[in-house]
């Protein structure tokens, strides 16, 4: 065969070579963050693809956009959930375009009033992480997400409700949460030693309960305990375990975390605090095969346990052969990074501390045929969570809302003086756009909009921008119009 | 949409805007006029009864012109009405309490029309959730 022929066979397709298909495109979504009326819809997304309308209800022949309609969002799959229901907003009640990579640029035409950075506003830009409120009704984060999140690689299809926590206590929809449960799904079938990274608060436990509940371990109990917490002189006893009297007179026989461990997993938490030592004697049984010793006994005893560590510190705190011996490791994102999950976990937490307070569910949840309903969360307070710099996370977050609970004066959770002073680091941002005012419409445009439109006060103040036919209406009044009668707007 | 939808909705949107709690008002103006129907809604909060009823209205509202939806709706509605212990003499109440929030809600812009039309309109709800 000559060098040629050689060229001119087809050539299978390598697994490297096949196409990765193409990444679903990133679209600006507004995520319900906050909502008077369907409290339980909070983390569903409307997606922004060109101008779009928004408001009570399926699609109107005469919106001024196409409607978006709200989705729960799932890797690889979005599901409509039906159109918005909540009372307190108009059919058509806003006008939203895309503007630019991060930002869009909303109208309010409905008659809720719209607050842009807590100012009220009739259209104004928002940009990536901001809030658009609608007065007393709703508040949308504005987030940019692939539509539909990316496909899971390890973690099963959801089996748990949009919105709720998972099997292990993990709340969350957005990408990053996703991406985490993979991380955590992926660890748990291999068997390997893993290191969870993140700051204090972020649920590093559960990470641990999650990689552990996953693994084939899961039979056996999660042992659990933070490093930081062994008293110094006794940690090779608390980690390898002793024999009766040893090293001291009426020491008691302990099996120690290694022994206690064999078969499942343990969860080291702060290992950066283990003293150097201590992670050469603990790096000695990761690397023997769980060869261990307990102390005060000659002969060596083997543990199969797999070791999940967890640390805030940086990793230089840790030996460098003793971090290498874990093979995984997961960064758990901080609130920061995962802020369109913040009012999903305050609803599971409200859920959570009114399930353990009876007198509490009775004064701050609503209560529908006699059953635990919605908290009532004030507007106010959800839209200052949105903005707070979170140090400690989902800690911190439980922590204001024990403070909103405590310092309530009524029997909803707002901002009160208390939780004001936690937020303070946090203060409004700056509006991007100044206050726009309504531009009086003029008498011609008027004119025209209704013989555009059949002389339909309803259509051609839709037409015009305006709240309503009763805006519409005065304007006529005002510029000497005769006002068609009320039964012939069709 | 008909005119009379039209205008249904159109009046309703104006009350809603007038009128934020207009569910709390409705539910005042009803126990105000009716004390001995309170009890029947011992089981469920204000907050949630309000919001409850606004939304079922905006919804009816906004399906008059799909009378498959407002038939479904409806039967669901007046099956667990009816499971509540509410009976036929209890509709004309809530009826007239409905009217008068609306028409105090709208003000001046309440007119005979839209008081014919509500009438109607609720005159056939109750007819089509009480069998008659």
């Amino acid at each position: 065969m000559t060098q040629e022929s050689w060229l001119t066979i087809p050539e299978f397709e390598l697994p490297w070579m096949k196409s990765r298909g193409t990444p679903s495109s990133v679209l600006p979504h507004l995520v319900l963050w906050w909502s008077v009326d369907e409290p339980q819809r909070v983390g569903e997304a409307l997606p922004i693809v060109g101008p779009t309308t928004l408001g009570r209800g399926f699609a109107l022949s005469d919106d001024p956009a196409p409607r978006s309609q709200p989705e729960a969002m799932r890797p690889s799959r979005s599901t409509p959930t039906g159109a918005l229901a909540n009372a307190r907003i108009s059919r058509v009640q806003l006008w939203v375009e895309p503007r630019g990579e991060d930002a869009i640029f909303v109208r309010c035409i409905g008659r809720t009033p719209m607050l842009l950075h807590g100012r009220p506003q009739s259209e104004g830009i928002v940009r990536m992480g901001e809030l658009i409120e609608l007065r007393n009704a709703a508040l949308f984060m504005l987030s940019h997400r692939p539509n539909p999140l990316a496909a899971l690689r390890s973690a099963r299809d959801p089996d748990f409700g949009f919105g709720v926590a998972d099997a292990f206590g993990l709340v969350g929809e957005c990408e990053a949460t996703w991406k985490l449960r993979d991380a955590y799904a992926f660890a748990a079938t291999t068997d390997r030693h893993v290191l969870l990274l993140g700051e204090s608060g972020v649920g590093k436990e559960l990470g641990a309960r999650t990689i552990h509940g996953l693994s084939n371990r899961r039979q056996r109990p999660l042992v659990s305990r933070n490093a930081a917490t062994l008293p110094d002189s006794l940690i090779d006893a608390e980690l390898f375990g002793n024999v009766k009297n040893y090293p001291n007179p009426g020491m008691p026989e302990r099996l120690g975390l290694v022994g206690e461990a064999d078969g499942s997993t343990l969860f080291l938490d702060e290992i950066g605090d283990l003293p150097e030592k201590s992670q050469v004697h603990l790096l000695r049984v990761l690397d023997g095969d769980g060869e261990y010793q307990r102390l005060g006994e000659a002969r060596p005893r083997k543990s199969s346990l797999r070791l999940v560590a967890a640390t805030n510190r940086p990793l230089s705190a840790l030996k460098h052969d003793f971090l290498a011996r874990f093979t995984h490791r997961i960064e758990i994102p901080g609130l920061d990074e995962r802020r369109e999950d913040i009012p999903l976990l305050l609803a599971h937490l409200l859920r959570r501390i009114a399930l353990d307070n009876p007198a509490l569910a009775a004064r701050f949840f609503e209560r529908r045929q006699g059953a635990l309903a919605e908290p009532r969360v004030a507007p106010d307070f959800a839209r200052r969570l949105a903005s707070h710099e979170f140090t400690h996370h989902v800690r911190e977050l439980e922590r204001l809302i024990w403070l909103a609970l405590s310092t309530a004066e009524g029997d909803f959770i707002g901002v009160t003086r208390e939780v004001e002073r936690e937020l303070k680091c946090a203060p409004e941002p700056s509006p991007t756009m100044p206050v726009v005012e309504w531009s009086e419409v003029d008498r011609d445009s008027l004119l025209k909009a209704l013989a555009e439109h059949d002389q339909s006060p309803t259509r051609a103040a839709k037409a015009l921008g305006l709240k309503n036919r009763y805006v519409l209406l005065r304007l006529l009044k005002k510029h000497g119009i005769s006002t068609p009668g009320e039964g012939s707007d069709e | 949409m008909t005119a009379d939808s039209q205008l249904l909705l159109d009046t309703l949107e104006l009350a809603l805007s007038r009128e934020a709690d207009f569910a709390q008002r409705f539910y005042q103006v009803l126990f105000e006029a009716h004390p001995e129907l309170e009890p029947l809604f011992y089981r469920s909060s204000r907050g949630a009864l309000s919001k409850m009823f606004a939304q079922k209205l905006t919804a009816i509202v906004d399906h008059l012109d799909d009378p498959i939806w407002v038939d479904r709706e409806l039967g669901t509605l007046a099956r667990a009405h009816h499971s509540y212990g509410v009976s036929p003499d209890m509709y004309p109440p809530v009826g007239a309490a409905l009217l008068a929030t609306l028409k105090e809600a709208c003000g001046d812009d309440w007119t005979p029309a839209a008081e014919k039309a509500w009438a109607a309109a609720y005159e056939r709800l109750a007819a089509a959730m009480t069998g008659a």
